[in-house]
């Protein structure tokens, strides 16, 4: 039940929270960077042509899914304490949305059976 | 204020009172009302098939009103009489059970419930604006598509609209049982109704976002011209069928596992015993919500997948026989030896075991996927899924009305009437599935509106419509019963059954609509019964007595639920007599206010969301005084 009787916060809490929130911050803004980082190669990789598709395709794949992890655990929080039910939750969904994928991929398109 | 005042309410404020209200015991008695409601209608369904069917070349339905009468009633029972009546039994029984003053999200509960009745007024009112859907409940897009008028887009709205309504519940039942569980209720002292629930839960939050998706697929190629399904456009309808059916598997589970919840209570509460193997009844519940996301595709061994992916799926849901075997054999091993008491809920308790494993024997013998080719849309598979529906699901439904009618009502429903209910319904029941299974061997295939004379089905036939009888008789006499309960009203005092053993007996009736004055401490399984036998049958406070915050009355869930069920009418009539429409509609007189009302409708629900997020509303606090004042009067009234 939303406690909403809140007492002030003594000096120490403050600092403490202050220092918290600050190396939140940092953490944020360094996986902000990687990840646009990881755009921009993605991006240039495809623009440029510089190595065959083969080889893109995957790479682009890989910084993809870092990202997901970065987005997931500094921006959404997983890494903190008190998330084991929401990471249980999505790696459940994960799981289910990759089996349900290659089912599909297989049953309905590869095993063809309209075809 | 929501203040529940002993002060006598006008008809008006009564029915304001309910409309607002997010308190979890008034929505779960809208819950069971609107359920109830639907369950019936979907019963005159079930009638109206029987008697087309009872002799051959019958032709007091058509072919076209049969098809209506079937999809109707398979999707009226389903989404809007089972399930809702589970959520009531669960908005009734859970936050008691864990020992919470409300869900964690009271007015999203209400969202949930009006969505639901919106969305289920939605779909029936289909039955006066042109026709029902005809394309059965499972809605097959080759079907749907090519279906004539507006009856598919009746199915598809209504249930769009519903299904947020469940989705929603689902994730508040979770984060309820998840967060707000009291000191020293940990997750293996939890009781199996609360378990169930949550597993169930769980369940529909993985499995109403791929409903959900197929009938948005289903919305825009027949409202809005594109072309998932439409196989002359380079859509595949195959992909709808396995949609539905991830759902679809998990949604049975979602039925059965509460009722198994419920069972358990009774088992344990009548025969005087602990749950056997309780932590294996939890893992057993567990392993089920989970096996059911790997099962889908053994409702469609027949389409052509290939013998390999049959193969894989038939083995997949043959596991799910174990663990649903564990706990056929618990409770069989918690009556063992008790000392049983035969109350109506206990009756249908004990009818459930074979009944339902009858169900599960069937299901093993389908899911051999070879022999499904000869099972598969026969009346075998009729028999199969009413003898664990009706056999699990509804039994389940009918015992909880009865057990847990002292919680919600503050009286007892008639027992004599409640065994006479019994006896005609599980006779009934049996009457008309058992021979259903044969039919299905002799070869008569479901969803078809006649059968000819002399193929052997005649005898059969009429057995199964005079057993479906029987079950209207004892659906009278449990509204009889109802009633004179009602009329009656003669009040009952705290755990009524007198063997309560969890946290939902331990308080005062009527319930105060705060729930516990102090959040008692639970000391082990079957916290109640824990204090019973070495307290002194009380429970021990783990707070001391202050005041606590309780969430305001709100209009809006009302309001955005509305905004909904208008704009679902603009959708429906926006293709009509479009070019780029599909054959079924096209034809239809153009319709030019369709997209205003579909935009006036959307923008109802977006500014209620508006006003829910921006204008606070903090709720209020329930003084301490007030609380005494109240436990005063009942240590007055209880000596
Ligand atoms: C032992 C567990 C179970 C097994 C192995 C099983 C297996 C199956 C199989 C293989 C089918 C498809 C048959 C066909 O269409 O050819 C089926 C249909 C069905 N089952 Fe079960 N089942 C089980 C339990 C349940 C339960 C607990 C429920 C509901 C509470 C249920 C509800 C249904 C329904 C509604 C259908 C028919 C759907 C339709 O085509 O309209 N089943 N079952
Ligand atoms: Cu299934």
């Amino acid at each position: 039940m939303a406690e909403l009787n809140q007492e002030p916060m003594t000096k120490a809490q403050l600092e403490y929270l202050r220092r918290q929130r600050t190396r939140e911050m940092r953490q944020q803004l360094v996986s902000f960077g990687l990840m646009i980082f990881l755009t921009f190669i993605a991006f240039g990789l495809t623009a440029m042509e510089v190595i065959p598709a083969q080889f893109t395709i995957p790479l682009v794949l890989g910084f993809a899914f870092i990202q997901v992890i970065l987005q997931f655990y500094y921006f959404m929080h997983m890494k903190d304490n008190g998330h084991q039910f929401a990471k249980l939750f999505m790696m459940t969904g994960f799981y289910f949305a990759i089996a349900f994928c290659v089912t599909f991929v297989y049953i309905v398109w590869i095993g063809a059976p309209v075809n | 204020m929501a203040q529940t005042s002993a002060r006598k309410q006008g008809v008006g404020s009564v029915i304001w009172e309910y409309l607002t209200t997010v308190d979890h015991k008034k929505i779960a008695i809208l819950y069971l009302i609107a359920g109830g409601f639907f369950f019936v209608l979907g019963g005159i369904e079930a009638m109206l098939i029987r008697i087309q069917l009872a002799v051959p070349n019958n032709d007091f339905l058509s072919a076209g009103l049969f098809n209506e009468v079937i999809t109707m009633h398979g999707t009226t029972m389903i989404f809007l009489a089972a399930m809702p009546l589970l959520f009531a039994f669960m908005n009734a029984t859970v936050p008691l059970q864990i020992g919470a003053r409300d869900l964690a999200f009271p007015f999203l509960n209400s969202l949930g419930v009006w969505l639901f009745i919106f969305g289920g007024i939605f779909l029936n009112l289909s039955w006066f604006m042109g026709g029902a859907p005809d394309a059965g409940w499972t809605s097959y897009a080759s079907l749907s598509i090519a279906s004539p008028g507006h009856g598919i887009d009746f199915y598809a709205l209504g249930l769009q609209i519903s299904g947020a309504g469940t989705l929603i519940t689902g994730i508040n039942f979770a984060t309820t049982i998840i967060t707000m569980r009291a000191p020293g209720m940990t997750y293996m002292r939890m009781p199996l109704m609360t378990w169930t629930t949550l597993v169930a839960s769980v369940l529909i939050v993985f499995a109403f976002p791929p409903l959900t998706i197929g009938i948005f697929l289903l919305m825009f190629d027949r409202m809005f011209g594109s072309n998932f399904f439409i196989v002359e456009a380079g859509g595949n309808t195959i992909i709808w069928e396995h949609l539905f059916w991830i759902f679809g598997h998990p949604e049975v589970y979602i039925l059965i596992l509460p009722a198994f919840g419920i069972f358990s209570e009774i088992f344990a509460t009548f025969a005087r015993k602990r749950l056997f193997g309780y932590s294996a009844m939890v893992f057993a519940t567990v392993l089920i919500g989970f096996f059911g996301f790997m099962v889908w595709a053994h409702h469609m061994f027949t389409v052509g997948l290939g013998p390999t992916a049959n193969a894989i799926f038939a083995v997949a849901t043959m596991a799910i026989a174990v663990p649903t075997g564990i706990k056929i054999f618990n409770w069989i091993a918690t009556i063992w030896g008790g000392s049983i008491e035969f109350t109506t809920p206990m009756l249908y308790a004990l009818a459930f075991i074979p009944s339902f494993t009858m169900g599960g024997v069937t299901g093993i013998m389908q899911a051999a996927a070879p022999a499904d080719y000869q099972y598969h849309d026969s009346y075998f598979i009729v028999a199969h899924f009413h003898y664990v529906i009706v056999g699990g699901v509804v039994f389940a439904l009918l015992a909880g009305l009865h057990y847990y009618w002292p919680i919600m009502f503050n009286t007892m429903l008639n027992e004599t009437l409640g065994k006479i209910t019994f006896w005609f319904f599980f006779v009934g029941f049996h009457m008309t599935f058992l021979i259903q299974h044969f039919l299905g061997l002799w070869g008569m295939p479901r969803r078809v509106f006649t059968y000819l004379d002399g193929q052997g089905y005649n005898a059969a036939n009429m057995i199964s419509t005079i057993g479906a009888f029987l079950m209207a008789i004892a659906v009278i006499v449990l509204v009889v019963n109802i009633i004179i309960t009602l009329a009656k009203n003669e009040r009952v005092g705290m755990d009524p059954w007198g063997d309560g053993r969890t946290l939902e007996w331990s308080i005062p009736l009527p319930v105060p609509y705060y729930n516990f004055a102090q959040i008692p401490l639970v000391r082990g399984l079957d916290a109640y019964w824990v204090e019973k036998k070495e307290g002194n049958g009380k429970m021990m406070p783990s707070e001391s007595l202050t005041d606590f915050h309780m969430p305001n009355n709100s209009i809006l869930p009302v309001v955005m639920s509305l905004g909904l069920f208008i704009a679902a009418f603009g959708a429906m009539y926006f293709p009509d007599g479009q070019e780029w429409a599909i054959d079924a509609v096209s034809g239809l007189e153009p319709k030019p206010w369709a997209l205003p009302v579909l935009i006036i409708g959307l923008g109802i629900t977006f500014v209620s969301m508006g006003i829910r997020s921006w204008k606070d509303d903090l709720g209020y606090y329930v003084t301490k005084e007030e609380v005494e004042r109240d436990l005063e009067e009942l240590e007055r009234g209880g000596k």
